[in-house]
């Protein structure tokens, strides 16, 4: 009853920031709403009883890259109001396309139902003991494996920073 | 016994959560109870807030051989409360070229960050108002969001002082965070529970300092320096540096928004000397020593709630003496730290700890 | 599983060699470990082994196309000497992204799970995004490495959506999982299955470049060092098509009549825009993308198709296309090494000076646009045959079309090299080993060109 509100709640202050990224004009605000919208989500998670990926979501996104967006929004001091000019031909195709997709998307959500939207709280994976057995069990493999990634994206960074290339 | 609910409040608070939902819809019982833990946070935060202040500036006295505030109320003791009513009194000046939704904003985000914190910390037993089973995770995701309202307080006052000193900010807290957060894992590796409540529970025969030693002892000195850190404070102030940058982030800001800062700059030290307190020195729970069943019994006579405010206290008072005992460090010489020093340091810590778990060599 | 673990141990020694500078021994390393990886790959063959749970297969496809991957490295590795020959640092960190980039193609090769082709795709894309813009103050290198960057990761975004779409179907990670749910609930499944297999065909379809999701190629492939290019574009497209093959031959092969319509419409649209777009290039670089390019979509043929003999098609024409498109940039990197551009018009007289560089870039251009004796004549012709057999005529005609069309813009820099003038080139001065290595790759070219069987049977 009262987690159904919550949903609803969360659900409109997520789409409703999504949009005004797109539609703010000033990019910092954009990263703003951004924000907001990461909070809405973290919010959805723990309705999942997610508690731990919500935390994660909240220190990721919001705590870690969204001060990178912003950052780099001050550094390069982005503070243009107006968009570039666009084409209206462009603009016309990208609202069909996104506009194609999103009904394609909610036509197909329409038709079906899982157990788990009618009863959200029955699943007890996003508690960190069981998705720790499982990250660590099952999922072993991929999880030594973004080590790799990790590792050569930060092997980039350093590339890319260092001052003494050609 | 009559006072016996200082000692488990539970007692107190179930008798008001019964007496709340026997008189109304489950609904609007919720609502009442949320809005009733909300009230009293926020006037704990204000109360703790103001008392930080005026501590301070007693501890700074007395550090630099002065006297300190001593003309409002006995010792000065309603000093801060008289600032605050200046405070609310003052103008607040509007900047023209401000982007002024972010400049309204950024205080409150700094504000909600450490209001979020605090509700995660057990006071006593059953003082406890959200006891997520990711207690400690929670608290330092809550905190990083903090940081978002400096950058935006910097950024919108369009002010060049103020945005270095968001970007010198930014800088810190991020990387500072990296180290609180794997300090904590430390602990939370000994604790084998990431739950405020469970990792007090869990020190019931020995404080985790104690029981975990060496890395325990580490884990609580990068805490304490990063902690110190990450709340722009003591040798680490560079964000507000007075000399360099006049205020740093908040040079702006005026009134009760500047009063927001500054009292959610004591918050956070508040939030990080409780959870020093909770994780590493035992939060509520008595001093205990395994095998000395009398003089267990005879800390247990000392109400949980006094434990927990002197614990933290203390921590609140190193980070204090830390302030006005270190000159303050430049921005390279604060990154090096961080990042060349602490982070392995702490790295390898996490590395003994799991070891020693593993191998079952702590008390 | 070993090579991925040996690999990975030797992208980390590759990094200390950034600490003890020592350039000269870098790269024998590097080459002695592949070979070393190559075998401890090969060994595994018919083991038919699988790994925590099975996230890592080892079946002999996955051997076959990790040991092309493996080969298609070294020879980039080889011809690295050259490209770099001016730079003194060790260039270890341009080496281990390299081999990370390596690691996750194997991983999209052998994936068990989707999560574990999503790692794949990320640490090969991410490495090649950093490759892209390693020349630092080349700002087309720049723009490349941007570019790369951002469209990429919008089709991660749409791989990562279906993925997510089709987990919440079939409730499963693992492909065999998935498939079984797939018969199981043969006339049940939900069109968000479908949506979910549509968005990760569009993730899919950006990573080997097929049209309409072509429109990073060129561009990144002209503006990364040609050396990345090379690369790119052959581990690229390799480990791309293997992944595509291994989802749709254990996964999708029971709901394969709804994707043949939307890998028809890819393949045609790939092959006829690749083509005619590559018809008018000056920059071999740019044609060589927009060849690259088409040939994503011979290669989609083997998909459609899906035929016995599809997997070792495949396989045959990945290798005849790598080595091809390697030994052509082993030749554009010396041109431009001496002449500065990439235009076509730096060819001219070629086959006169060098007639070694020109002979090979001459067997690389004629084994692409399918010649007969070559390795690509074989290839096209068997992968059209599958197509046949799979009765897809229609698709073979336009692939034979394309192939027409591909004739034109291949023997361009044929032209070039052997029937104009050259103006007031000098010859290009290079390294006898260079000159042996650039042969010996035409000539497997030639010698792959007469034993299709021999690759084909492997699977």
């Amino acid at each position: 009853m009262l987690s159904k509100y919550i949903f609803y709640f969360l659900s409109s202050v997520a789409i409703y920031a999504a949009l005004m990224v797109l539609i703010s004009k000033k990019p910092i605000h954009s990263v703003l709403y951004l924000t907001l919208a990461f909070f809405a989500i973290a919010g959805h998670y723990i309705l999942l009883n997610a508690q731990f990926l919500a935390v994660v979501h909240i220190i990721v996104y919001a705590g870690a890259i969204m001060v990178l967006f912003l950052f780099t929004v001050m550094l390069l001091n982005l503070n243009i109001e107006g968009e570039f000019p666009k084409k209206n031909i462009i603009k016309f195709a990208a609202v069909i396309v996104g506009g194609l997709i999103l009904i394609t998307l909610i036509g197909t959500f329409r038709t079906y139902d899982l157990e788990i939207i009618k009863n959200p709280t029955l699943n007890q994976i996003g508690l960190v003991k069981n998705l720790g057995k499982v990250l660590f069990k099952e999922y072993l493999l991929p999880f030594e494996l973004c080590s790799i990634l990790f590792l050569a994206a930060m092997v980039g960074a350093v590339m890319l920073g260092k001052k003494d290339i050609q | 016994m009559t006072f016996k609910f200082l000692y488990d409040f539970s007692i107190l608070t179930q008798a008001i959560d019964k007496a709340i939902t026997g008189s109304m819809s489950p609904f609007w019982a919720m609502i009442t109870e949320m809005t009733i833990i909300g009230v009293l946070i926020l006037a704990f935060y204000a109360v703790v807030g103001l008392y930080l202040v005026y501590a301070e500036r007693k501890v700074c006295a007395f550090m630099q051989n002065r006297v300190g505030p001593n003309r409002v109320g006995p010792w000065g003791f309603f000093q801060t409360i008289a600032d605050l009513i200046k405070l609310l009194m003052k103008e607040l000046i509007p900047i023209k070229a401000a982007d002024k939704l972010l400049f309204n904003i950024a205080p409150f985000i700094v504000i909600i960050a450490g209001f979020m914190a605090i509700a995660a910390v057990p006071f006593a037993k059953g003082l406890h108002a959200v006891d997520f089973n990711i207690g400690v995770f929670y608290v330092m995701a809550v905190s990083s969001i903090g940081v978002i309202g400096i950058l935006l307080a910097g950024w919108s006052s369009n002010n060049k002082y103020s945005l270095i000193g968001a970007m010198r900010s930014g800088a810190q807290i991020v990387s500072y965070e990296l180290s609180v957060g794997m300090s904590l894992i430390t602990i939370v590796i000994l604790a084998g529970s990431m739950q405020l409540s469970t990792i007090v529970e869990g020190q019931h025969d020995l404080w985790f300092i104690f029981k975990g030693h060496v890395p325990a002892i580490i884990a609580f000195i990068v805490f304490l320096i990063a902690g110190t850190a990450e709340t722009n404070r003591g040798p680490f102030d560079l964000a507000e540096a007075e000399s360099e940058l006049t205020a740093g982030f908040h040079v702006e800001y005026s009134g009760i928004k500047f009063a927001f800062f500054f009292l959610a700059e004591y918050m956070n030290m508040f939030i990080v000397a409780s959870i020093a307190a909770t994780v590493f020195l035992g939060g509520w729970m008595p001093f205990h020593i395994p095998g000395l069943e009398g003089f267990n019994h005879v800390m247990d006579y000392i109400p949980p709630f006094l434990w927990y405010f002197v614990k933290t206290a203390f921590v609140i008072f190193l980070m204090m003496w830390f302030k006005w005992t270190f000159p303050r460090l430049r921005i390279d010489q604060l990154l090096t730290l961080e990042w060349k020093y602490l982070l392995p340091i702490n790295l390898f810590n996490i590395l003994l700890m799991a070891l020693m778990v593993l191998m079952g060599w702590y008390f | 599983m070993n090579a991925i673990i040996a690999l990975s141990a030797l992208a980390i020694l590759t990094m200390f060699f950034g600490v003890i500078q020592k350039k000269s021994v870098l790269l024998p390393l590097i080459l002695s470990g592949l070979i070393i990886v190559f075998f401890l790959n090969v060994i595994e063959w018919g083991t038919f082994k699988h790994y925590y749970n099975e996230m890592f297969i080892a079946d002999n496809f996955n051997i076959a196309f990790t040991a092309a991957l493996i080969l298609t490295t070294f020879l980039v590795f080889i011809f690295s000497a050259l490209y770099y020959r001016t730079v003194k640092r060790p260039l270890e960190d341009i080496y281990a992204l390299m081999l990370f980039s390596l690691i996750g193609g194997i991983t999209m090769a052998s994936f068990g799970n989707i999560t574990m082709l999503f790692i794949g795709i990320e640490t090969l894309s991410i490495s090649f995004y950093i490759l892209a813009g390693s020349k630092k103050f080349d700002v087309a290198s720049n723009e490349a490495a941007l570019k790369y960057f951002l469209t990429g990761t919008f089709a991660t975004g749409f791989l990562l959506f279906g993925m997510a779409l089709i987990y919440g179907v079939s409730g499963s990670f693992n492909l065999q999982a998935i498939n079984s749910y797939i018969i199981a609930n043969k006339e049940s499944i939900p069109t968000l299955f479908y949506a979910g297999m549509i968005l990760v065909f569009v993730g899919m379809a950006f990573k080997i470049a097929a049209v309409p999701f072509h429109f990073w190629a060129p561009d990144v492939y002209t503006g990364s060092p040609t050396l990345i290019t090379a690369f790119m574009s052959t581990i690229g497209k390799v480990a791309s098509i293997a992944a595509f093959y291994r989802l749709i031959s254990i996964t999708f092969l029971n709901v394969h009549d709804f994707s043949v319509d939307i890998l028809m419409l890819f393949a045609i649209a790939t092959i006829i825009v690749g083509n005619l777009s590559a018809m008018t290039q000056d920059n071999m670089k740019r044609m060589l993308a927009y060849s690259g390019i088409s040939n994503s979509g011979y290669l989609l043929f083997a998909i459609i198709a899906m035929g016995p003999k599809s997997a070792g098609t495949l396989l045959y024409f990945s290798i005849s296309y790598a080595i091809a498109t390697i030994t052509a940039f082993a030749v554009i990197m010396l041109v431009r090494e001496e002449r500065g551009t990439f235009s076509l018009q730096d060819y001219k007289g070629l086959a006169k000076q060098n007639p070694v560089e020109a002979f090979a870039m001459a067997v690389a251009m004629m084994s692409l646009a399918g010649i007969p004796p070559l390795a690509g004549f074989m290839a096209k012709y068997n992968i059209f045959s599958v197509a046949m057999n799979g009765g897809y005529v229609w698709l073979v005609i336009v692939g034979v079309i394309g192939s027409m069309i591909s004739v034109f813009y291949y023997f361009k820099p044929i032209i070039y090299m052997y029937f104009h003038r050259a103006d007031a080139h000098k010859k290009i001065e290079t390294t006898k080993a260079y000159k042996i290595h650039i042969l010996l790759v035409s000539i497997l070219l030639i010698i792959l060109g007469f034993l299709p069987g021999l690759v084909i049977g492997l699977l």
